[in-house]
């Protein structure tokens, strides 16, 4: 018998990588500069691997280093040529790791103008690295629409004047046919018409569906006169320093999403069960945040009846045994045959609940994809819609403010809300600064029934008055978006396993305790939902894939050292602590539903406090105490924001 | 056709999600690397990209590769696979030309023409599927493809979907 093992080795001829490359990493970083229109390849060290190993890791560093002005005291802004567009991808990706081609998109994003770390996956991570890529680090602006195209080693920055005014999924349309290739082989993320008109909450979307949407990513990329980055499936090889220890370690985690109840239910439905079992905390935001009880029959929202209502085909990330992401064909009414990618959660709640449309789900699921489209961050699209619904109802805006008239639940409505937005147009012009800054201009009584944080973010789908570790968490965040949360086997960093949400001091210590995972798990390269496993399994896979020694506590360390970056260039951008507050409505007591009472404003002030000792940052100016970079290893940072004082405190 | 009982890869198109999990574990196989670009099964998109499909050698029981190849290179192996001896193939590409199921590559770093040999009687492509979507089954006939494409035209034609 032959074994295909030494067949295998017999073909083997990709030139051997230097020795010390550690396994799962192609070992360069792909430069480009849109300015001077040049690309080209920078090594990066074994020793930065290990310090960054990717993601949000090595994005986070390398915007803490070269977006600074005067002299490391200031940031340029979102807008600026120096800003940089990461985009990571980690050591796990291309390798079997269930969900493992993770794309994390670094950035001083326009929706805060700080830093912004955002996920999408797809097939991005595999292609660029099987290009022989671990990231892109894009500066500069381009004179003209450019998009850039990845084949191996041939790196081109090519005219997109054929692609200008397309639609993402338009895009990818037209960029398959004209390179000759179709399916996986080329993975494509590109803006749509609100990235090009630089709409703060536009993102990047790509391989149809899947979306890095936080703090207007897709606004840096439009700024920058990139339409879109185009990556040939490479042809090179990843090695692993155990393959067989690495693939019985993937298959350990496949395992664990399989069967252990906190995975189950997103390996059999994806976020879908979200909505129903939100809806019983009180944390599915209904008409933008005015109510908590649904005034419609649940159960047809319970996941396998939103999956029956569809024609699904499943349509996998690179690796993944979840069924998570799928397609679905539209059966009935005004879009029967239309393909649409499966909402998500958010896309449930930000397309449909927050703006009162909540039986109209064929009519959802069309929204949701025409945000992808349109490259509009779909949670952010929420409460900006719901806020206009709520206002004209109120008559706080008239229709001839807005331009026609909007009411809770008008699909049809929404979706011109959205071409008005992505092309700037009339009232649309205004929306299309963000829920804060809209907000702001109208001022009150509009402003108190806006959803934004005083940062300028916009939450996730969720109504965080019931769910506080995740109003903190985005507050306080240097993301843009959450940082720590969502906890997953919190006993194993020492965390309790339950706590009372409505205890500010226990969601704040609790919120405080499980920081790090999140930023570890957003470094890899994989995706959130299949890191959904112990941190002792993540440490398994990435060690056998690279043959570190990597263990739980350091898994935490890196993660709070990569916050202590984001927060330092945070503050650098002028994002200080008087700004981690919710708005007046975020932050209000629900007046009905399950947390009908619960006031997080009065617990709010103590929950910072008590957030900012635990996580050791100074409160007053929300630095990082020199002896908790020091514990981190971050002498160097504690040199650079506390001067000479360092030493001393 | 044979009539004897053998193990076939056995592809059940519906089933696939597209997370070319079979690409990864195969070009492992192949490789000693995760090289999908070596892999000898492929996924393929239809309709829009929302439909997948894992394609590979059926060892179909002509064995075009086998009666084109001038030197002798390719021969079954203890699994019933058509399998290339890397020491005899010379690389002279006629069994790509002569599969009528494009499931003979040629790989230019070695010079030698490269195919699916069912890993020697434990296919991890199969292994690999998290959807069972490739199964490795015992048959009665080598030749399932035929049946399969009987089966469906069938279907078609009757105008089920």
């Amino acid at each position: 018998m032959t074994t295909a093992i030494v067949q295998a080795q017999s073909r083997t001829t990709t030139p051997s990588p230097a020795r010390e490359l550690p396994g799962g990493y192609a070992g360069k970083l792909l430069r480009v500069d849109l300015t001077k229109k040049k690309c080209w390849a920078e090594p990066w060290s074994a020793d930065e691997m290990r310090e960054l190993l990717g993601g949000v890791g090595l994005g986070a560093m390398i915007l803490y280093r070269e977006t600074a002005t005067k002299g490391g005291r200031g940031n340029v802004s979102w807008d600026h040529p120096d800003n940089r567009l990461i985009l990571a991808t980690g050591p796990m990706a291309g390798l079997p790791a269930w969900g493992s081609s993770g794309l994390t998109v670094v950035t001083i994003g326009a929706g805060t103008n700080g830093p912004t770390s955002t996920q999408a996956n797809g097939f991005f991570g595999t292609n660029l690295k099987y290009s022989g890529y671990d990231a892109i680090v894009i500066q500069g602006q381009s004179r003209d629409w450019v998009y850039l195209y990845i084949n191996d080693d041939a790196v081109e920055l090519r005219d997109a004047k054929f692609l200008v005014g397309k639609d993402t999924w338009a895009t990818q349309d037209a960029l398959g046919p004209q390179l000759g290739l179709s399916g996986h082989m080329l993975s494509v993320y590109s803006i749509g018409p609100a990235g090009e008109n630089l709409v703060r909450f536009a993102a990047i979307q790509g391989d149809y569906g899947h979306v890095a949407s936080k703090n207007g990513c897709g606004a840096v990329m439009g700024k920058k006169k990139l339409k879109a980055v185009a990556i040939v499936r490479g042809t090179k090889s990843l090695r692993a320093a155990d393959p067989r220890g690495l693939v019985q370690a993937a298959d350990d985690i496949g395992f664990d999403l399989r069967t252990d109840p906190s995975a189950k239910s997103l390996y059999e439905y994806g976020t879908l069960p979200g909505v129903v079992n939100l809806s019983r905390l009180g944390a599915l935001p209904i008409k933008n945040y005015t109510t908590n009880v649904p005034p419609v029959d649940m159960s047809q929202w319970e996941a396998p009846k939103l999956r029956e209502g569809f024609d699904h085909r499943g349509h996998q990330c690179s690796a993944c045994g979840m069924h998570h992401c799928h397609m679905s064909v539209i059966r009935k009414g005004e879009h029967k045959g239309t393909i649409v990618d499966e909402p998500e959660y958010e896309g449930w709640s930000g397309a449909g609940w927050a703006i009162g449309a909540m039986s109209d789900i064929d009519g959802v699921a069309w929204l949701n994809t025409e945000l992808d489209r349109a490259c509009l961050d779909v949670n952010e699209f929420g409460w900006i819609c719901g806020w206009v619904m709520e206002c004209q109802e109120k008559g706080y805006l008239t229709e001839a403010q807005v331009g026609f008239r909007l009411t809770w639940g008008d699909i049809k409505g929404a979706a011109r809300l959205i071409q008005m937005i992505s092309h700037r147009q009339g009232f649309g012009n205004v929306l299309a600064e963000g829920v804060k800054r809209a907000a702001e201009k109208l001022g009150s009584p509009a402003k108190d029934c806006a959803i934004y944080t005083e940062k300028g973010a916009a939450p996730r789908g969720h109504d965080h008055r019931a769910r506080w570790d995740e109003m903190l968490d985005t507050c306080t965040s240097g993301t843009g978006t959450l940082e720590s949360g969502v906890p997953v086997h919190p006993a194993e960093i020492g965390q309790p396993t339950r706590i009372n949400t409505f205890d500010g001091e226990a969601v704040a210590k609790f919120i405080a305790g499980i920081r790090g995972r999140r930023n570890f798990e957003d470094s890899l390269g994989m995706c959130i939902f299949t890191t959904r496993t112990r941190l002792e399994n993540l440490c398994r896979v990435l060690n056998a894939a690279t043959g570190w020694d990597v263990t739980v506590p350091d898994t935490v360390r890196f993660g709070r050292r990569t916050a202590a970056i984001l927060r330092a260039a945070s503050l650098r951008c002028g994002l200080t602590p008087d700004l981690e507050r919710p708005s007046t409505r975020y932050g209000s007591t629900p007046v009905d539903g399950p947390a009908k009472g619960q006031a997080v404003g009065e617990q709010w002030e103590k929950m910072v406090d008590t957030w900012y000792r635990e996580v050791g940052y100074d409160r007053k100016t929300g630095k990082p105490l020199p002896a908790t970079l020091k514990a981190l290893g971050l002498d160097w940072l504690a040199k650079d924001l506390w001067g000479k004082r360092a030493s001393r405190r | 056709m044979l009539a004897t009982t053998t193990h076939v890869l056995r592809i059940h198109p519906e089933k696939c999600t597209g997370c070319l999990r079979c690409e990864l574990a195969c070009s492992y196989m192949q490789t000693g690397t995760f090289q999908p670009a070596k892999s000898v099964i492929r996924v393929s998109p239809f309709e829009g990209h929302t439909s997948y499909a894992p394609y590979t050698c059926t060892q179909c029981a002509e064995g075009w590769c086998m009666t084109a190849c001038p030197v002798g290179a390719i021969t079954i192996n203890a699994a019933g696979a058509k399998d290339v001896l890397d020491d005899t193939c010379v690389g002279c590409k006629l069994c790509t030309i002569a599969c009528p199921y494009g499931t003979m590559f040629y790989d230019p770093d070695t010079r030698k023409a490269f195919k699916c040999n069912l890993c020697g009687g434990a296919p991890a492509c199969a292994e690999a599927c998290p959807t069972a979507a490739i199964t490795y089954e015992a048959t009665a006939t080598a030749d399932w493809l035929g049946e399969f494409a009987r089966e469906r035209t069938a279907r078609v034609l009757a105008g089920a979907r």
